[in-house]
């Protein structure tokens, strides 16, 4: 078939074929089932020009590409969902790194669909982010049209068809093996496949292709799961007569924690962070973080570290009220899984953790992990969660001895000026051992260590710098 | 702690629980053996005391003071592992604990924490928190300061809380009381590693030279 001649009029030849190809279906039949090869295609449903005279929907679509390998990603996509919804109540999340915005329903606030779209794009400028962004009556088109950098709107569902002629089909995120194919029949517009007798396609490529196809057309509709923000929990309480003395400041406060633990409660939920907030008649608010060593509505463990951290806290006025509020509920580790590890018996050391982080801070508490890495400044890392390090991780340098104490930055060591000394108040017992790596992060190090002993008798792991033949000691045998 | 005992040898194995051998013994209790024939022999217990705190007084670091400890908590670990792991401890070390070094050991990371006090006070709470919580095999102390009525609180949450409290300290308060269950001060030589027991509870002072 000639499929060049028959440019513009796509949509209608999809439809057209289609009745030519198959059986009159009944109308209340629709077949999203999987069908054997040979089977009739599930029929087009009515083209939208032909569908009851309801107002069809308009997506905007944006997609951020700096998202795409981000390590917090799905957090900033909620957060940026949260931003998106001050334009419509319904927000979709298209993870990794995009979000599907309803916008028919805001029009009459904010004006014609381009301002609208040019509106919404200069709030992801504003926010310092790069977004590619399109509008179309089907979510799918939309996400289509804003991978492939269109950034148009096309409000008009039979001019959905033509739009979506020329992009390449890479941009419908479909799996590589159904590009694969498609690419082998000699496929890779999205036009050509239009084209295409929905006969042979549902026979070659089952009706799940069909039926995105007609989604992303506009004709059917295409729900979408709107997005909920997460539930929050924030509680205030101003005080008849303000308070002086911390003590009685936690006392307080427990009907706060009580109301905290009864709202995480219902909602089998939990925080690992709450933040107080108290407020003065002649100074600033005063921000209190108290922070829990695993996910908890315990109301005695909440208690327990609110006390803990304000008898911490030196009040620099009587404090007239004080409020209580949650970050995103997490939700409770199960009977056996927990933070820390699972094993029951290691809950027992949670209020420990969390008694110790409340007066000595969050950053004085910490596990080490071991990272796979050659230097040693980078194979140990302090883990806030120590529960979560692995637990024998993998180590080539199995048989060589390593210290257990590493000092943060190495220590130059004194050696006589004369090529090729040893420092002097070392004497070395067992070496080298070469190690050289991290020429790709500009941090690269080469070489060569020793274990040595000291006059006192002390153990340490020295090496000689092989570019400048200094000497230092980097850790210690204790 | 609130543990339930599955059974007497069990409950017996505690180190909270003191068991008479006969009218005359000494008390006895469950002791880590330490690896050294020749350090164990002049243990009371045959090994590490388990709910007790043990000073060791030291010219400097890395004089292998923490491997006189570690190899004989991690076999003692590994006897507990069916009740679960507890954890180990170590308050305002003098330099970083080093992940690599301490599991190629065998030591289980995810039961390990390290506190960083701001003052020698806040390690003394800390550590006096850790021993009573019931929650740690040993807490290992690097102390400079002396306070006589801490050491004493310090000792009473060791046993308290069943744990192995080893407070390392600097050579210079060898000459202090101290209220701790043994008191050795560690140097090196020529000849390897030397030990001296300044005060052995239910034992004798002495001086063990260990291979280097």
């Amino acid at each position: 078939m000639n499929v060049r001649a028959r440019d513009s009029r796509t949509a209608d030849l999809f439809a057209a074929e289609l009745a030519a190809a198959s059986p009159p279906a009944p109308a209340s039949a629709p077949t999203p089932i999987p069908i054997p090869a040979a089977a009739p295609p599930p029929p087009a449903p009515p083209a939208a020009r032909a569908a009851p005279p309801r107002r069809p929907s308009l997506w905007y679509a944006v997609l951020f590409p700096e998202l795409l390998d981000a390590p917090a990603a799905p957090q900033r996509l909620v957060h940026l969902a949260r931003r998106a919804q001050r334009y419509t109540s319904l927000v979709s999340l298209e993870p990794p790194a995009a979000l599907l915005l309803e916008i028919r329903g805001s029009l009459r606030l904010f004006g014609a669909p381009d301002a609208l779209r040019a509106r919404i794009d200069a709030d992801w400028a504003h926010a310092g982010l790069r977004a590619r962004s399109a509008a179309a009556p089907s979510p799918l088109a939309a996400l289509w049209l804003a991978r492939a950098g269109a950034s148009i709107t096309v409000e008009d569902p039979a001019a959905l068809a033509g739009r979506l002629a020329s992009l390449p089909l890479a941009c419908t995120g479909w799996e590589a093996p159904r590009l694969e194919r498609l690419r082998a029949i000699g496929i890779v517009r999205l036009g050509e496949l239009l084209r295409l007798p929905r006969a042979g396609l549902a026979r070659r490529f089952g009706p799940a292709l069909l039926a995105e196809l007609d989604a992303a057309l506009a004709r059917v509709g295409s729900p979408r799961r709107a997005f909920v923000p997460p539930e929050r929990f924030a509680a205030r309480r101003d005080f008849e007569v303000e308070i002086e003395e911390t003590a009685r400041l936690a006392a307080a406060l427990a009907p706060l924690v009580e109301r905290c633990a009864r709202f995480l409660c219902a909602r089998r939920a939990g925080v690992q962070r709450l933040q107080l907030r108290l407020w003065h008649r002649t100074a600033p608010a005063t921000r209190v973080t108290l922070g829990f060593a695993g996910v908890t509505g315990d109301p005695r463990r909440l208690q327990r570290v609110l006390e803990e951290r304000l008898s911490q806290l030196v009040l620099v006025a009587p404090v007239r009220a004080a409020a209580l509020a949650s970050g995103a509920l997490e939700s409770l580790p199960g009977e056996s899984g927990d933070a820390f590890g699972g094993a029951a018996t290691s809950a027992a050391a949670l209020p420990l953790i969390e008694r110790l982080r409340a007066r000595l801070g969050e950053h004085a508490v910490y596990g080490v992990a071991a990272i796979a890495e050659h230097r040693p400044e980078v194979a140990s890392r302090r883990v806030r969660e120590p529960g979560l390090a692995d637990a024998r991780p993998p180590l080539e340098a199995m048989g060589v001895p390593r210290p257990v104490l590493l000092l943060p930055t190495p220590r130059r060591l004194a050696a006589s000026p004369a090529a090729d000394a040893r420092p002097c108040d070392w004497r070395l017992e067992r070496g080298p051992e070469r190690i050289e790596s991290g020429w790709w992060d500009g941090a690269d190090v080469a070489r060569d260590y020793y274990v040595a002993c000291d006059r006192r008798g002390a153990r340490g792991w020295i090496f000689q710098e092989r570019r400048d033949r200094h000497w230092y000691l980097h850790g210690l045998f204790a | 702690m609130p543990r339930d005992p599955r059974s007497l040898a069990e409950l017996l194995a505690d180190a909270r629980v003191w068991r008479l051998k006969d009218a005359t013994a000494a008390t006895s209790r469950p002791a880590w053996p330490t690896g050294r024939a020749a350090l164990d022999a002049r243990l009371p217990d045959g090994g590490w005391p388990t709910a007790a705190l043990v000073e060791v007084l030291l010219a400097g670091h890395g004089l292998g003071e923490v491997q006189l400890f570690l190899p004989a908590l991690l076999a003692g670990g590994a006897e507990r592992e069916a009740g679960g792991g507890r954890w180990l401890i170590w308050i305002a070390p003098p330099y970083e604990p080093y992940a690599p070094a301490l599991a190629q050991q065998g030591l289980d990371l995810r039961r390990f924490l390290v506190v960083r006090p701001a003052s020698g006070v806040e390690a003394l709470w800390a550590a006096e928190q850790a021993l009573q919580s019931g929650a740690c095999t040993a807490v290992f102390l690097w102390l400079k300061g002396s306070d006589l009525r801490w050491l004493r609180r310090l000792k009473l949450a060791a046993e308290e809380g069943g744990a192995l409290g080893v407070l390392f300290r600097p050579e210079h308060h060898r000459f202090e009381s101290s209220p701790a269950n043994l008191r050795l001060a560690v140097s090196r030589d020529a000849a390897g590693l030397r030990l001296e027991l300044l005060k052995v509870r239910g034992g004798q002072p002495a001086s063990i030279a260990l291979e280097p």
